[in-house]
């Protein structure tokens, strides 16, 4: 074919002035601002995994000619955000996937298994395809009350993946000890406890996302939770940043557990007296540490326990590595070999550590899941609140 | 109140069983049905016939009559050959017009669903589906079918009082066949059979019908899930050494580990070996509803807090990879032993 | 080239998990249990918005319940669905499958000419799967039932699917119109359409025939018209298993297991 023939014969792209007006008002403008470096490319963990990394610096410049590409490469992104702190143009490229994966929605052109994901939600409450009326087995014989704001300090908010998965299940049992321990009023919504709706912000519904936010920002303020304290940071983070603004405006106080347990700790209510002999090591979860700039509060608790020595990772800190869980990925298949949480717990061991804790469910999930397949069985993989129940006093 | 097309006082005190063959062999859920009939037909001092459509066929009324049959009704014509709904449908309905039964059983499978529930409709009579039991009340000579509901949370006995024939279908693996007596002896009736092919509407593109795999009938099932890693020739080593099947959950077949006819559950087969052995499976509901009436179910697992350990009888927290290559070979070592 | 005529019969059902029999009544207690519409015809909504995307025309629903049916069917109106037509009456409760199928035959035929009827495999609470031949044979066409994958042709008139079964598969073709039952998970379906999910649940259009509407024969509905009777209901009794846990390496469990094996496959 000459190179005539080769021109003539390509596909031509053409700009649909609908699609970059919608794209403009989905993200804000936001891509605008990119200048095309390549930084997020660089950034981008995918790259460690991948052949050819994920070209993030492509997807922000189709975004600013109003160009989509549906393929399978707009739903790896696991909205860690580790490209964003490198933009030096701040652009929220986080939002844009998520504007991308929108007008995917729209298109009907979406990774299989997602409808089915939101079909979940919408039927049962939960992305987990689990039954409404066994949301809160976990917490039998722990006789938690029914969230009374006159009585209690917080609602709980423990969150779908700590309701239904097994291993994170434990996570939401030592919390519970601990804040019993602890001396802590508080209370939980039980089966009536609603989805928080990340898992279909983080997959782009917006409208769908929209709407679970108004119902349960009322169903909050009906109850009048006037303070509430999540298991997951993004359950926490869907609060806090992306709910609408009458839960702040009614003063909500929103924070993760790890949070609520610095301060009681500051506050000296909260008393590590059984001293532990471990080194650990922490990974800090993408949606407390980058996303809501706290990397402290997880320390404060680990350094106040006797006997437990921090070590840090190569990639700490805002370079923490994704447990690859975020952006809907949790509900998606990654091939073995392409997984973030296997370079982590590798990362882990090298530390010498024995324990690798974190304080999200999709972490917990990912990285056990990964020393299982590399074998790393020296290292323990473990909640944040496993390790603090441990150490409490008037167990 | 409809009314059937002929009711109690017409009917003859038998119990009809349809038999279901492809290709000239009789399908074993066949055998099944003819053995609880027997037993029904038996407890109620009634006939048992046997009745079967098909192309040259008549050599299976043998088989039929050493399963129990007292008769053997059958249609053979060339356009019975393959099924299809329109011809089986008049066909059969014919033969109940003409034999006007008082029971009708017919097996649970895809072809013989359909036919059921045309059928049903046509007698204006009625039907209790997937029965996972039956037996007779002498009083009142009536069927009392018991089927499952919510998925199989909820049991409900269901009698049909002024309809006939009562029907009830029931799946492969529900009962057992029973043994064979070639000294039973039996009257074969050949039907007439009013068929031409402008009766047909369907028309058959293409056929690919395969071995077909039947679990149903396996005395152990080695069923693999997720923890296998797909590594379904492990499992099928084993489930050669023991003369069994191998099935699957749902995921490895969704991954192609596996086909899906191998696939256990509410949505795949439900089966009763005499023994299951569950392998890196965590055991969900709908998993558990295809092996709940196995005889003695064994779990493998990494994870201590796996659902199916709460199903099972016997629970091993390890790695199939380890246990199963150790059972095969303490399997044949035993073999060795009581050899020698 | 005309359009594609498609009525699907969609049942609204409790959770499975929740539904408990009352020890008191012996009745079948729904009172926890929250609804949803029966999964196998959301496969069934999905195959014929999918047939409408390529022929164009109409899928209507239609659906057997009480008023509280309503919401739920908008549901489809959202993922694509033109117009709902709910059948209800007091008449029509305690109906089994015969009557079931009587009643529906009767609302499709009021609808109006079609070309398919769109069924799921079975129903998540009854399971009985009667339904689609049943209908078949009430409206007096041709079926095909179980159907992993559809084709319609407009030109020859003519439906066409691929059936799973025994070990392998069959393609069979029937004449339109005819009544289809698809496999229960053959595709996945498709999420509402929020573009359009306010007009569906504000003013999308629900028709509701009793059984007057429908020129019902009394005789032919509801208890009256149900040849089945329930005599007894109860919870599935929990066939209780030893939970007994092996211990050792993985030589001595298998010794244990091959003790157990030789025991229980003897008998």
């Amino acid at each position: 074919m000459s190179r005539w023939e080769q021109l003539l014969t390509e596909e031509i792209r053409v700009i649909d002035e609908d699609l970059w007006a919608e794209l403009v008002e989905l993200t804000g403008g936001t891509a605008s601002l990119c200048y095309q470096c390549g930084v997020c490319t660089a950034s981008c963990p995918w790259g460690l995994v991948l052949q050819v990394p994920l070209s993030v610096r492509t997807f922000m410049r189709l975004t600013q000619i109003g160009l989509h590409d549906g393929s399978e490469s707009l739903w790896r992104c696991t909205t860690c955000a580790q490209c964003e702190p490198y933009c030096p143009r701040g652009v929220k490229i986080t939002d844009v996937f998520r504007s991308l994966r929108n007008i995917a929605w729209n298109r009907r052109k979406v990774e299989k298994g997602l409808p089915s994901l939101l079909w979940s939600v919408y039927w049962n409450d939960n992305p987990w395809s689990q039954p409404p009326t066994q949301r809160s087995n976990w917490a039998k014989g722990l006789e938690i009350p029914v969230y009374d704001p006159e009585r209690h300090e917080f609602l709980l908010y423990v969150g779908c993946t700590s309701s239904y998965d097994r291993r994170a299940q434990r996570i939401a049992r030592s919390l519970v000890r601990l804040l019993k321990a602890a001396g802590v009023s508080f209370g939980y919504l039980g089966d009536g406890e609603p989805c928080c709706g990340e898992a279909v912000l983080s997959v782009g519904h917006k409208p769908y996302f929209r709407e679970i936010s108004q119902q349960t920002a009322r169903l909050f303020l009906e109850k009048g939770v006037a303070h509430l304290v999540a298991i997951s940071p993004h359950c926490y983070d869907v609060f806090k940043n992306h709910y609408p603004r009458m839960l702040a405006e009614n003063g909500m106080l929103i924070q993760h557990y790890s949070q609520y347990l610095a301060q009681i700790l500051e506050e000296g209510r909260l008393r590590f007296e059984r001293p532990l002999d471990l080194t650990v090591t922490f990974q800090d979860p993408c949606y407390l540490g980058r996303h809501n700039q706290d990397y402290q509060s997880p320390r404060r608790i680990l350094k106040a326990i006797p006997g437990v020595e921090l070590v840090e990772m190569e990639r700490c800190g805002v370079d923490g590595l994704c447990c690859g869980g975020g952006g809907g990925r949790m509900w998606l298949e990654t091939a073995a070999g392409e997984r973030f949480s296997d370079l982590r717990v590798m990362e882990a061991a090298q530390t010498g550590a024995g324990v690798l804790a974190t304080a999200c469910p999709f972490c917990i999930v990912c990285l056990e899941d990964s020393a299982k397949v590399m074998k790393t069985e020296k290292l323990q993989v473990m909640d944040l609140s496993e390790i603090a129940a441990l150490a409490a006093a008037g167990e | 109140m409809v009314a059937s097309l002929y009711g109690v006082q017409e009917e003859r005190k038998a119990i009809w069983v349809y038999l279901e063959q492809e290709g000239g062999t009789l399908e074993n859920v066949s055998l099944e049905l003819l053995s609880k009939g027997r037993e029904m037909a038996d407890q109620m001092k009634w006939q048992l016939v046997g009745l079967l459509l098909g192309r040259g066929v008549v050599e299976l009324a043998e088989t039929i009559t050493a399963h129990g049959a007292d008769e053997v009704w059958l249609a053979d014509h060339l356009l019975l050959d393959c099924f299809t709904i329109d011809a089986y449908a008049r066909v059969v309905f014919q033969a109940l017009m003409d034999g006007k039964p008082s029971v009708f059983l017919l097996p649970a499978t895809p072809n013989s669903r359909d036919l059921a529930g045309r059928l049903a409709v046509r007698l204006r009579t009625g039907l209790n589906a997937d029965c996972t039991d039956l037996h007779m009340n002498p009083e009142g000579e009536l069927m009392v079918s018991e089927v499952s509901g919510f998925g199989g949370g909820v049991l409900a006995l269901i009698e049909m009082r002024h309809h006939r024939p009562q029907m009830a279908t029931v799946r492969p693996g529900v009962f057992s066949p029973g043994e064979a007596d070639a000294s039973r002896k039996g009257k074969l009736i050949r039907l007439p059979v009013d068929l031409t092919a402008d009766m047909i509407r369907t028309r058959i593109v293409e056929r690919a019908l395969g071995r077909g795999v039947d679990l149903t009938r396996a005395p152990v099932l080695i069923a693999g899930g997720r923890g296998v890693e797909g590594d379904f020739k492990l499992l099928q080593e084993l489930a050669d050494a023991l003369g069994g099947e191998i099935g699957a959950t749902r995921p490895p077949v969704d991954e192609g580990h596996i086909e899906r006819e191998r696939q256990i559950g509410q949505t795949g087969v439900v089966c009763s070996p005499k023994v299951a052995i569950c392998c890196g499976i965590s055991g969900a509901f709908h998993f558990v509803v295809g092996i709940a009436k196995a005889g003695t179910v064994i779990a493998i697992n990494t994870d201590p807090a796996a659902p199916l350990f709460d199903y099972a009888d016997y629970c091993i927290v390890g790695d199939v990879h380890q246990i199963i290559p150790a059972l095969i070979a303490a399997l044949q070592q035993s073999q060795e032993r009581s050899r020698a | 080239m005309r359009e594609l005529r498609t009525v699907v019969c969609v049942k609204v059902v409790p959770k499975p998990e929740a539904v408990r029999v009352d020890p008191g009544t012996r009745l079948l207690d729904r009172s926890n249990a929250r609804a949803e519409i029966n999964p196998p015809d959301m496969n069934a909504l999905e195959t014929a918005l999918a047939l409408k995307e390529l022929h164009s025309g109409r899928v209507d629903i239609v659906s057997m319940g009480p008023p509280y049916f309503e919401p739920y069917l908008r549901v489809g109106l959202a993922m694509g669905a033109d117009h709902i037509y709910l059948l209800s009456d007091r008449a029509f409760a305690g109906a089994d499958t015969l009557a079931t199928t009587y009643t529906l035959a009767q609302g499709i035929r009021k609808i109006g000419a079609f070309d398919l009827v769109l069924c799921g495999e079975e129903s998540s609470d009854g399971a009985t799967g009667q339904v689609p031949p049943g209908l078949a044979e009430w409206l007096q066409v041709a079926q095909l039932t179980l159907l992993s994958e559809v084709e319609v042709d407009l030109a020859s008139n003519t439906a066409r699917g691929r059936r799973q079964l025994k070990g392998g598969y069959e393609i069979l073709e029937v004449p339109l119109p005819c009544v289809v039952s698809v496999k229960t998970a053959c595709n996945e379906p498709r999420f509402m359409d929020y573009g359009i999910k306010s007009w569906a649940f504000a003013e999308g259009r629900v028709t509701v025939w009793n059984a007057a509407d429908l020129q019902a024969d009394p005789e032919c509905i509801g208890l009256a018209g149900s040849p089945t009777i329930v005599s007894e209901l109860a919870e599935a009794p929990f066939r209780e298993r030893r939970r007994q846990f092996l211990q050792g390496t993985p030589e001595e469990t298998a010794r244990q297991l091959v003790d157990l094996l030789k025991e229980k496959l003897s008998a």
